[in-house]
């Protein structure tokens, strides 16, 4: 049982999918845009216009103050009473558009984005996964994406209103006195050190925090997931003192955190009153001097304090920009790949991770497959399959068999062709699927019920399938009955948040996917074993018919498999050491013999098979009482 | 913890009581904060008032100085009194979780009936922080409630109809865009889970990666992928839509509600009852005025979501255990006898069965619910509906179930492993006194020796989160070993070998039955290999025992035992 699982666990270093440079991010994006060029320019002029018409408002109650200055009739403030209303409706006409057209772009964008970055994952070789663990493809596909997303749902349009208010801000100002712009940028140097500041210490702080939190939340779901066991063995304390630890160095370098931001925020209010007190200070010497009036500096002040929440808010938003930033280049990394990671072209998808070579020789010569000198190794210096020649001729059933690590799932894989082999070839002499043209399909011990209807799930294997083919698939592997049975039938939310399958029914539905794509070529890797053994009989019966009628290559531990096969290939230490009929290398006195012997001996009537006779059974106390034996 | 539990209530009582000496320096401090903000735009206008108007450069540096002293003030009320309330949210959020773990891995179970494990971790981690956050948020209330009174005291003391104007304007603004923006936000809500829907989707497709290669669906995957994002783009653009126009909506209304407080100051002023500088302190303080309001409208909010995941969480304080610890104790010396008597629990009905000490039991049942229901009632994850159990002659009903796992250990065939070492896993439950060479045998004798071979870093190789890392056939192993290394005098064990190959199964069972010699072992299980090293095997078949006797009797005299055992 070479499985993908334990060459990861063989992987000291770690290895991660790529990501992109800031250059190739920048491309990705600039590319993402092209195509909405006239969104962006809009939805930036009509941003543009919505700030401006606010900054008429500061001026206007200036304007209010300088005519209670000079003592105007009362009705003389009507007018820009009347235009500060005008503004406001026109301010938030102008906002709300603005702000759709921003969200248009940046929802559209992200949504490519994480299109093509699902395409390129799915597509990615397998191998490539495994090496870099999938948790490293779940967290861009969950964090990395929810991270972006919420970034351009509320950090995009918040930052590109409250930089548009600065920096129109800063120009109102000057527009009313060069000098108050001079005196409000007294504030910048505090600021911009500030921030800089602030992310330098953020950065590493938070890549920390939400280290603790993922070790936090492991060791929750550990504990909780894994509470019968730890009550079976007695392990509350231990695992009640882990949590406790994990979580309260959560909660600290979260403390950490908060501490960091209240320091940033404190020094922002030296940056405010700094600025405030030079703008009024400016309006002081300004109205004095006679350059400005009253109405004026109050109106500069007014602009200065409605300044503090956009200038807070975009120092803030720095931060989620940044982590953004770096989702992004998570993302771009893999949705970017050159497509030289995806060896065959686009047009040919059932071959796109199949690297070995598919050629499309004829089946006249009766081999549906041809491995020839094939070799593989997780890592350098491990090999596990050495120089494999082997013949799967159309229609038959070949079982593999050998101990734990000799190689048979690696062999299986290499066939169905998830993985690519190191040396050597698989050539497939077959038409492609009617399901979804894959010559070759995989069933293994690994089982996944996708989230959604089952009809959904099914309907991966075959994407045209009507409901009626659908049951017969289920029929076939012996499923229609608890499926029809199911609340709303093959309907039925399964999965993830839905209804629970047992394990026998989930490797059914495995076994119906099969049935649906309907490959010439079936591999099947201990489709059966996880079942319990009462179940994996019932799933056995099933797998014969799912592949009936097909080329199949059945990965056996329970020796049943291989008897019914029509040929059986013993592997050893990655290589191949017997081919031949059941009966004749039973006959043959080899390794499977052996093993044949070994394993029909336990289930032999007579004793003495070999683990009896050590233990005599008098070494322990008889039978004390026997009531009912019969 | 005890009787009925708490209710969610008590939970919220206990997070704000717990935090006390926080909470009320965080309002204490936060009502500074508030009032500070408050006197900010006061103080422009008093500045104006007083010194840009009149030109004197002694009570410019004055008010500067009070200005200045004021932001000290709000500055350091602010930050340590923020810190205070983060700290009374993260730590009663602490707190929860720890108690929330506590009750689930409790002996006497339940707190997992009815709740997956996704979901109770959940409930540890979001709704924990939820709960927690109450206490920043009546930290919050009472702060915003000191701003607005101070804002009010101060208004009113400038004008009292320009007061009122702006305390009875700023309520109403803000219910008017709250029941303008009810109707886009229930909508946006519904969209936004919408929009949550996709990346669940990815995340269930890159989980079943390798089943998508296996039968390369990865292009129907992805053309699925590309309708629920297309589906999910066009709710959260509606969403979005709706929350511009919000957005455009509560601008319009406050900038009106400004026009009003300036036309309505400006004609006070211009009559002479307010100064000039009253007149631009109070268009400030009416824009600061919608702070405070608004963090009403989000304290609300949180406790809201706070009483509901605080019903969770007492949800799960106050399950009800599955069995109710008694308060016999077991003999020091366990001699380690079993009896069943007239047992009936689930599928099983009226077993009577004896266990002597040492002995070697095979259990076969024909139908798996018949061995589900018998381990459950020998764990003491649950009592048997009728008849008695008995350990060493004490009834099991009477004991405290973390004594009898002490005392017998039920192996479950699903039994998890944890993250850590492959060594550590194996001797996690191993007494404190064995000596080291136990666990070697232990895993030698069930296989896991091999496990260690084959991985890097043998024994010291790390285990990843429920074992993942290890094949399954690996898994099942080092579990078992994990059983055999306890070194419990009674000892059960489910269906250990169902992924291992047919080889390495024969050398377990021999290895199992010799480190096991001289201590009652009971193996439930259909394997022939582990049935034919018991000295006597109970046919379980129809919830009944239908025949015992050596595995091999068994095989020759009965067609349903062969049917079970032999495929």
């Amino acid at each position: 049982m070479t499985t993908p699982a334990s060459s990861e666990a063989r992987e000291p270093s770690r290895y991660l999918l790529p990501t992109a440079t800031p250059a190739e991010t920048r491309a990705a994006m600039r590319d993402l845009l092209r195509p909405h060029r006239m969104l962006l320019l809009g939805g930036f002029a009509v941003m543009v216009g919505a700030t401006a018409v606010g900054l008429a408002t500061q001026p206007l109650l200036g304007r209010i103050v300088d005519l209670v200055a000079e003592r105007h009739p009362a009705g003389a403030i009507t007018l820009p009473v009347v235009l500060l209303g005008v503004v406001a409706v026109v301010q938030g006409v102008t906002t709300a558009l603005g702000l759709s057209l921003v969200s248009r772009l940046g929802e559209t964008v992200l949504a490519r984005l994480r299109e093509r970055f699902v395409d390129r994952a799915l597509r990615l070789p397998l191998e490539r996964v495994e090496k870099a663990g999938s948790g490293d493809l779940t967290a861009r596909v969950t964090a990395d994406v929810s991270q972006i997303a919420e970034a351009v749902r509320t950090a995009l349009p918040e930052l590109s209103r409250s930089l548009l208010s600065i920096v129109l801000t800063l120009v109102a100002l000057a527009v009313l006195d060069w000098r108050f712009l001079v005196a409000a940028l007294l504030a910048v140097p505090i600021q911009a050190h500030t921030a800089r500041w602030y992310v330098r210490n953020a950065v590493p702080l938070y890549a920390r925090q939400r280290v603790a939190a993922g070790a936090q939340q492991q060791q929750l779901l550990d504990t909780i997931g894994g509470a019968a066991t730890v009550r079976a063995f007695r392990l509350e304390a231990e695992h009640i003192d882990q949590v406790t630890r994990r979580s309260w160095s959560a909660v600290e370098l979260t403390m950490r955190g908060v501490q960091l931001v209240l320091r940033f925020y404190s020094r922002l209010h030296v940056a405010e009153y700094t600025g405030l007190a030079a703008v009024l200070v400016a309006g002081f010497v300004l109205v004095r001097s006679g350059s400005a009036s009253i109405g004026t500096a109050t109106a500069a002040a007014l602009y200065f304090h409605s300044l503090f929440g956009p200038i807070n808010s975009a120092l803030v938003l720095i931060d989620d920009a940044q982590s953004a930033g770096a989702s992004l280049a998570r993302l771009v990394g893999v949705a970017a790949a050159p497509s030289g990671e995806h060896d065959a072209g686009p047009e040919s998808e059932h071959e796109n991770e199949h690297s070995a070579e598919h050629g499309a020789g004829r089946a006249g010569d009766q081999a549906a497959v041809t491995v020839s000198g094939l070799g593989h190794a997780y890592e350098p210096g491990r090999p596990v399959l050495h120089d494999v020649d082997l013949v799967l001729r159309t229609g038959e059933r070949v079982a593999l068999v050998g101990a734990s690590g000799a190689g048979k799932t690696t062999l299986a894989k290499l066939i169905a062709g998830v993985h690519r082999p190191a040396t050597g070839s698989v050539r497939l002499a077959v038409a492609p699927s009617a399901g979804n043209g894959r010559p070759v399909a995989l069933v293994t011990q690994e089982v996944h019920v996708f989230a959604g209807p089952l009809a959904d799930d099914l309907r991966l294997a075959r994407p045209g399938a009507g409901d009626d083919d659908l049951r017969e698939a289920l029929t076939l592997v012996g499923a229609l009955d608890w499926a029809e049975a199911l609340p709303d039938g093959i309907a039925t939310v399964v999965g993830e948040g839905g209804h629970r399958l047992t394990p026998t029914q989930v490797q059914q539905v495995a076994l119906a996917r099969l049935v649906l794509a309907d490959p010439p070529v079936a591999v099947l890797d201990e489709a059966t074993a996880e079942a319990g053994s009462t179940g994996a009989r019932a799933l056995e019966s099933a797998a014969d018919r799912a592949i009936e009628g097909r080329t199949a290559l059945v990965v056996a531990h329970r020796l049943t498999q291989a008897a019914t096969a029509d040929r059986v290939v013993v592997m050893d230490a990655g290589r191949i050491v017997e081919i031949g009929a059941h009966d004749e290398l039973r006959a043959g006195g080899g390794s499977y013999a052996a093993l044949w012997e070994a394993w029909s001996d336990t289930r032999a009537p007579h004793p003495p098979g070999p683990p009896r006779s050590p233990h005599p059974p008098n070494d322990a106390p008889r039978h004390a009482t026997n009531p009912k034996s019969t | 913890m005890g009787g009925s539990g708490p209710s969610g209530r008590d939970v919220l009582r206990q997070v704000i009581s717990g935090q006390r000496r926080d909470v009320a320096l965080g309002s204490l401090l936060g009502a500074g904060h508030q009032a500070g903000e408050a006197l900010v735009p006061v103080l422009i206008g008093v500045v104006i008032d007083q010194a840009v108007a009149g030109g004197e450069v002694t009570p410019l540096l004055a008010w500067l100085a009070v200005l200045a002293v004021v932001y000290v003030g709000l500055s350091f009320s602010f930050r340590f009194g923020a810190r205070a309330g983060e700290r009374a949210a993260e730590q009663a959020a602490h707190v929860l979780r720890v108690q929330l773990v506590t009750r689930v891995v409790d002996p006497r179970g339940g707190a997992e009936n009815g709740r997956l494990p996704g979901a109770l971790t959940s409930i540890a981690t979001e709704d924990a922080k939820r709960v927690g956050t109450v206490a920043m948020a009546v930290m919050f209330g009472f702060s915003a409630l000191m701003g607005l009174l101070v804002g009010a005291v101060v208004l009113l003391r400038i004008s009292i109809p320009l007061g009122l104007v702006v305390l009875v304007g700023t309520p109403v603004l803000l219910w008017a865009g709250h029941l303008l923006s009810k109707p886009l936000e229930r909508r946006s809500e519904a969209e936004q889970e919408r929009a949550a829907h996709a990346s669940g989707v990815a995340a269930d497709l890159v989980a079943g990666l390798r089943v998508l290669k296996g039968i390369g669906a990865e292009s129907a995957a992805v053309a699925r992928y590309r309708r629920t994002s297309r589906d999910s783009l066009v709710a959260t653009l509606r969403a979005a839509r709706a929350e511009a126009v919000q957005n455009g909506m509560v601008l319009t209304l406050t900038g009106v509600f400004i026009a009003v407080v300036a036309l309505v100051g400006g004609r006070l002023a211009i009559d002479g009852d307010i100064s000039l500088g009253q007149l631009v302190s109070a268009v400030g303080l009416a824009l600061f005025l919608l702070g405070p309001l608004e963090v009403f409208s989000w304290v609300n909010a949180d406790f809201a979501q706070g009483r509901a995941s605080a019903a969770r969480i007492a949800g799960v304080l106050a399950a009800p255990p599955d069995v109710v610890p008694g308060d016999a104790r077991l003999p020091e010396r366990l001699s380690g006898a079993l009896r069943l008597r007239g047992v009936g629990h689930g599928s099983l009905r009226d077993i009577d069965l004896d266990v002597a000490p040492g002995e070697v039991l095979g259990v076969a049942a024909t139908d798996p619910a018949d061995a589900a229901a018998l381990l459950r009632c020998l764990s003491r994850q649950a009592d048997p509906d009728t008849g008695v159990i008995e350990l060493d002659g004490v009834p099991l009903r009477d004991l405290d179930p973390a004594d009898i796992r002490m005392a017998m250990l039920v192996a479950e065939h699903d039994a998890d492993l944890f993250e850590g070492t492959l060594h550590g896993n194996v001797t996690a439950a191993a007494p404190a006194a064995a000596d080291p060479g136990a666990a070697l045998a232990a895993m030698a004798a069930a296989g896991a020796d091999e496990v260690a071979l084959a991985v890097p870093r043998g024994g010291d190789a790390t285990v990843s989160e429920r074992g993942r890392s290890l094949s399954g056939g690996q898994r099942q192993r080092v579990a078992l070993a994990r059983a055999l290394a306890a070194d419990r005098p009674v000892l059960v064990v489910h269906d250990p070998t169902t992924a291992v190959d047919a080889v390495t199964e024969a050398r377990i069972a021999t290895g199992v039955r010799e480190i096991r010699r001289g201590r009652t072992t009971i193996l439930v299980t259909t394997s022939p290999a582990l049935l034919a090293v018991a000295d006597r095997v109970v046919l379980l078949d129809g919830g009944r025992i239908a025949d015992t006797a050596p595995h091999a009797d068994l095989v020759e005299r009965h067609a349903a035992y062969r049917t079970a055992v032999l495929a």
